[in-house]
């Protein structure tokens, strides 16, 4: 039936030397340029890259669905050996959506909020196919059904907002697929979804290939989320392609300065904030219009040689011993990949956390929602936003509060701010009970004592006034300094702090980049003494390089004032990296919560496994275990009876008498501070396996040719905080671990089960012969030299502004005083 | 009766000649505009579109237009020359009454149609933008608290904000200046309230933000005083101490009756704007630093609205406008000898079968500067979303 299956050999779709442009009041903008890929029947390509980079403009060249100021200026996009550019409208029309379909972020967006579910599927075959309302119908059901959707009927029945984000993702994928799309177009399909949710939509997006035999383009910014989808990826940087070729290759041996960047300041399993921290990439991606000569990376590359890197625009090489390999940087055969970057500053001692500092002891917190109003009659109901919230947080101590929207996280930091008053319990500040006084009753001491960093950068600070200005409010009101001169002093020091010039005090936020004005957040959260900083989701919006940089600044001054930090996130990566102690949150209830090695290993709460499960590793020698949550996180306003999880819990069955179902389960003490809010039964505990572990094999001579003689090392007790083994040795690339351990016996296990798919492709490559066999007889001593110069942060300021800051000279009005 | 006629050309010659101050302004103000529109943000940014260009002109020519009218008008804008009564343009008027030329005609009671235009533009942009600003001090002044609040304050709020929008505005007007109720001080009531806002809004804005810096707070809060009280005591009380400003019963009423008409517009804008940007983190890092619910909403909001705000403000004073000339048409604002358009168009409508060149000057300077102000508008929305 698919077109796509009939010519197995003939690509889809060939980009050669793409060159897009958008001409605005500034003059001609180039957001991409010599772009080339091929995709095969079947196959999915994964465009990865940091925001501004042109990924999503290739898309949409691809559709050519360019506004109006945007132009192909160069190069070839051939649909199936034709090129597009010779189709007249009408042939782009009968293609699009039909032969290569989209899908975009946002699916709300996507769908048509006045129409039916099914009237919008049924259209498709209706316009494409030309097919009857029935036979239209019969498809649609059918799709529904097959993007694993329960009750198709119903579905068909339901508006668009009668479902939730993730259901809606689904659609948009099914109305996708209902054309049989010879090329399916992702942009960034899952961002806007919960983790859980997400690995949902991957596993659908996954089996497409197999099921439907449609080729993809998987737009994405988030390389574990290409790893776990993808067979090929391309690397964008500054409009261009920096480095192609297969996931295995590219991710086991990275052969462009950019892609080793981006792998060293995810937090992948294996870094450690203590003496493994992340290694953010120094500067900032450069505006279109002053990219520099030669490689776009050169600036803030550390392998940078003036005239041999920015002498001539540099085509793609070829990377030798690898098939579809290819790098734009001339100096990769010269490059020491296992080299840290120079300046990188030792391993820090960890901290011993102090006296506690903040106690939550059994708060609650209910909104009381409808009624009010001048005409609004009736009584409200309760939604409970907070239940029971018990956890502790001493001196010095980061505590990660995880958990997905809706989980109650944000009514927590609310409540610990001031922002509302807990409905029972107590919240205890140092010596100060602070639950039920309100931010306007607090003393200036308390109020600064408990600070906040916010999540979105470009809603943190106040577009209408300069940085310099809101710092100084801040200190103001925290009576920090006698006079405005003082103030002035304190507020430049602080811009130290957080290593920004002090020339940004006169700026407007809207002429920083989204890190620095994060910085900025991060300097008006410690502009008091604070005691306590909630951090919520502080990195989650900003570009990976960028997140390493501002993560760690963050933990320097967190270390060197001694402050608590609650930190709130959803991306477990980050908080194994980050806390100390982790509390999981769902559906208002802290479901378990323990150290991070404890939260980290088993046993779990049923929740922390999928939760474990969900989050996408950038590591292939990683191996998880797939749980998929069925279904979606239940409204707060009609939680289910019983356990809060219940609805999605896989080990249900396992708890007798419908407990779970009609009692809420007693939180369990599982020793050392472990508790989990579960009725499994301490034997369901005991079997649990770990969800994540490691094929020691595979990572050993990750990225090697293959006549290195596969080392077996001596395992050293301790590894990395709650996996089921240390993480392995990395020869070269993404970091230095200076421990090998032993896989412990459930950890095989789980891992052969989990394996299979990447066993392939290793398998397929076994063969080659890895080119360049460097460094062959000293690889087993390797690590443990890359350990010694393998951690610690860069002198170089990361997101300091480079030479390609915006120099826009302020224009707006003088600054208030 | 024999008059003579200057012909067409040296009528089109001759406007163009008394416009000359406004023509050089123009050039000039323009001239610099754009020569310097790169640093001059927002408002330079309007140069980049013919759109915004054209706005701006039209604005600015009524502007000079007003501000140069006394220089422009060849005759009293209520002197009458008896027999040019209803003469067609370009009439020469005879030795005896000083000579000169009715550029555009006289209009039914022998006077300068030309000058009678040229003066009505003093009175409507006297008129219409400083009504407006009173309408959005009172506007942002209720609309921050009903968005910020919420609940019953906006409950309330918004009610009698509906309330008044569902009054017929011509009913009102017509009620406003009945003599009864005149006599019964309503208007001046109104109006006292209403200018009030613009002081309490000043002195909680500098309250807010100084009431910690004792080196500013006084000299802010005394200005406000003392500016505030005087512009009040002249517009309510017509009782200004240096004799600058008035303010004839009359003006007041139609001050008054606009104010209340095109307030709700502008609490309803607020409010919603209010109700958005109160949800950012910005307003929420302030709520954790203490700051107070009046700083917040002025200080960290109200700026943050300006944008919409802006626009709304130039559409406002179009309507406005046009809201002046309907009321003139009804004969229920100014004097009836009063040059302003409306009420030109009002006295010229009467004998539109006949004659139609009284009508139409008044009708197409009313018309081009709502079209200039609106085209301006739309040019500040395009360019402030560009941004």
């Amino acid at each position: 039936m698919n077109e796509a299956v009939r010519n197995p050999e003939e690509p889809i779709i060939e980009i050669e030397n793409l060159s897009i442009s958008f001409f605005t009041r500034k003059g001609e903008i180039p957001a991409v340029m010599d772009f080339s890929c091929t995709v095969m029947p079947g196959e999915a390509m994964g465009i990865v890259g940091e925001s501004g980079c042109g990924k999503s403009t290739v898309s949409l060249g691809i559709m050519r669905d360019l506004s109006n100021i945007g132009k192909i200026v160069g190069g070839r996009i051939k649909f199936r050996g034709r090129d597009m550019g010779d189709m007249s409208e009408e042939e782009l029309r009968a293609i699009r959506g039909n032969k290569i379909a989209m899908i975009y972020q946002e699916p709300m967006a996507s769908l048509n909020p006045a129409m039916k579910i099914g009237q919008q599927l049924m259209e498709v075959p209706l316009i494409h196919d030309k097919v009857s309302n029935d036979e239209a119908y019969k498809r649609a059901r059918d799709m529904i059904a097959s993007v694993k959707l329960p009750d198709p009927e119903r579905i068909m029945r339901s508006y668009p907002h009668q479902l939730s984000g993730g259901q809606q993702q689904r659609i948009v994928i099914a109305m996708a697929l209902l054309s049989k799309p010879a090329l399916l177009l992702l942009d960034e399909p899952t961002t806007a979804l919960d983790v859980t949710v997400e690995a949902g939509i991957v596993q659908l997006v996954k089996g497409l290939g197999k099921e439907f035999g449609t080729s993809m383009i998987f737009v994405s910014h988030n390389l574990g989320l290409i790893l776990e989808t993808c067979d090929r990826i391309t690397v964008m940087y500054s409009g261009e392609a920096v480095e192609t070729g297969k996931i295995k290759d590219v991710f086991d041996r990275m052969r462009h300065p950019y892609t080793q960047g981006l792998f060293r300041s995810i937090p992948l399993p294996g870094a450690d904030k203590n003496e493994r921290p992340l290694v953010a990439i120094p500067g900032q991606l450069p505006l279109p219009q002053d990219r520099p000569k030669g490689c776009n990376f050169g600036p803030r590359c550390h392998h940078f040689v003036e005239g041999v890197c920015n002498a001539a625009e540099i085509p793609m090489i070829p990377v030798d011993g690898h098939e579809g390999h290819f790098s734009r940087c001339v100096r990769f055969n010269e490059i020491d990949w296992a080299a840290m970057p120079p300046g990188a500053k030792k391993s820090s001692e960890p901290v011993k956390p102090g006296a506690p500092v903040l106690k939550v002891t059994d708060m609650r917190k209910y909104y009381n929602v409808g009624g009010g109003g001048m005409f609004g009659g009736g009584a409200g109901r309760t939604v409970k936003a907070n239940e029971t919230i018990s956890f502790m947080a001493r001196e010095s101590e980061t505590v990660a509060i995880v958990g997905e929207s809706g989980c109650g996280k944000s009514t927590l930091a609310k409540v610990l701010l001031g922002l509302e008053t807990a409905s029972a319990g107590s919240v205890t500040l140092g010596n100060d009970e602070i639950q039920s006084t309100g931010i306007e009753n607090r003393s200036v001491g308390t109020v600064s004592a408990i600070q906040m960093v916010f999540q979105n950068p470009f809603d943190t600070l106040n577009p209408s006034h300069s940085v310099g200005s809101q710092i100084i409010r801040t200190l103001e009101k925290f009576k920090v300094g006698k006079n405005t001169a003082e103030r002035r002093q304190r507020m430049l020091e602080l811009l130290d702090l957080v290593k920004l010039p002090r020339a940004f005090a006169e700026r407007k936020p809207r002429q920083l980049s989204g890190g620095q004005k994060q910085r900025i957040g991060v300097a008006r959260a410690f502009s008091g003494a604070a005691k306590v900083v909630v951090a919520d989701e502080p990195v989650s919006a900003l570009d990976v390089s960028v997140q390493a940089a501002v993560t760690e600044l963050l933990m320097d001054i967190q270390r060197k004032n001694k402050t608590t930090m609650l930190f709130i996130s959803h991306d477990l990566s980050v908080v194994r990296y980050i806390a100390d102690r982790v509390v999981v949150m769902y559906l208002g209830h802290i479901v378990e919560q323990g150290t991070t090695d404890q939260i980290f290993a088993p046993p779990y709460h049923p929740y922390t496994e999928a939760l474990l499960s969900a989050i996408p590793i950038a590591d292939t020698s990683v191996v998880k275990k797939h749980i998929v949550l069925e279904g979606d996180i239940p409204s707060a306003m009609n939680p289910p009876s019983g356990c809060p999880f219940q609805t999605r819990c896989r080990y249900k069955s396992l708890v007798p008498d419908n407990l779970c179902e009609t009692q809420l389960p007693p939180l369990k003490d599982l020793g050392n501070g472990h508790a989990s809010l579960c009725w499994l039964a301490d034997d369901v505990l005991a079997e649990m396996e770990p969800v994540i572990s490691f094929d020691r094999d595979h990572a050993a001579h990750e990225g090697e040719p293959e006549d290195v003689v596969p080392h077996r090392e001596r395992s050293v007790p301790g590894g990395d905080p709650g996996f089921a083994a240390p993480p392995p040795k990395r020869p070269r690339g993404k970091r230095a671990a200076p421990a090998a351990g032993r896989l412990g016996d459930a950890a095989e296990e789980a891992e052969s089960r989990g394996r299979t798919r990447r066993q392939e492709t290793r398998d397929e490559s076994g063969g080659q012969k890895a080119g360049a066999p460097r460094r062959t007889e000293n690889s087993t001593v390797a690590p443990f030299k890359q350990a010694e110069a393998g951690s610690g942060r860069q002198a170089v300021d990361p997101d300091a502004p480079s030479a390609f800051e915006p120099t826009e000279k302020e224009n707006g009005k003088p600054r208030r005083k | 009766m024999n008059l003579e006629f200057v012909g067409a050309t040296q009528i089109v010659l001759g406007i163009l000649a008394r416009f000359w101050p406004v023509w050089l302004s123009l050039a000039i103000v323009l001239g610099a505009s754009y020569f310097y529109r790169k640093k001059l943000g927002l408002y330079g940014q309007l140069f980049s579109t013919g759109v915004g260009i054209a706005g701006l002109a039209i604005c600015f020519f009524w502007l000079f237009t007003a501000i140069f009218a006394s220089r422009i008008a060849t005759f009293d804008p209520l002197a009458q020359v008896a027999v040019l009564k209803n003469a067609m343009p370009g009439a020469i008027a005879p030795e005896t009454s000083g000579g000169g030329v009715y550029l555009l005609g006289g209009d039914n009671l022998a006077r300068d149609v030309f000058s009678r235009m040229v003066f009505g533009s003093q009175i409507v942009l006297i008129i219409a933008p400083a009504a407006t600003l009173f309408a959005l001090m009172v506007g942002i002044t209720l609309g921050l608290p009903a968005g910020y609040y919420g609940g019953r304050i906006d409950a309330l709020l918004s009610f009698l904000a509906n309330l008044v929008l569902a009054f017929p505005v011509i009913l009102l007007f017509y009620l406003l200046v009945t003599p009864a109720i005149v006599e019964m001080g309503i208007p001046r009531w109104m109006a006292g309230v209403f200018f009030l806002f613009p002081i309490v809004f000043f002195l909680t804005l500098f309250w807010t933000r100084f009431k910690n810096r004792p080196d500013r707070i006084w000299l802010y809060m005394g200005l406000t005083i003392v500016i505030g009280g005087w512009i009040y005591a002249s517009l309510v009380f017509n009782a200004d101490p240096f004799r600058i400003l008035s303010l004839t019963p009359n003006q007041l009423n139609i001050f008054a009756a606009v104010v209340f008409a095109s307030s709700p517009g502008v609490f309803r804008i607020v409010r919603g704007l209010t109700m958005d940007i109160k949800t950012r983190d910005y307003v929420a890092a302030a709520q954790t630093r203490g700051e107070s619910p009046w700083y917040i909403m002025l200080w960290e909001i109200l700026p943050n609205a300006r944008g919409p705000l802006i626009v709304d403000a130039c559409l406002r004073i179009g309507y406005t406008t046009i809201l002046l000339g309907t009321l003139g048409y009804f004969g229920l604002g100014l004097a009836p000898e009063s040059p302003d358009w409306g009420t030109a168009i009002k006295d010229a409508s009467r004998l539109l079968r006949s004659f139609i060149h009284p009508a139409l000057p008044p009708t197409i300077a009313l018309m081009s500067f709502v079209l200039g102000l609106n085209l301006l508008a739309d040019s500040l929305r395009e360019q402030s979303m560009k941004d």
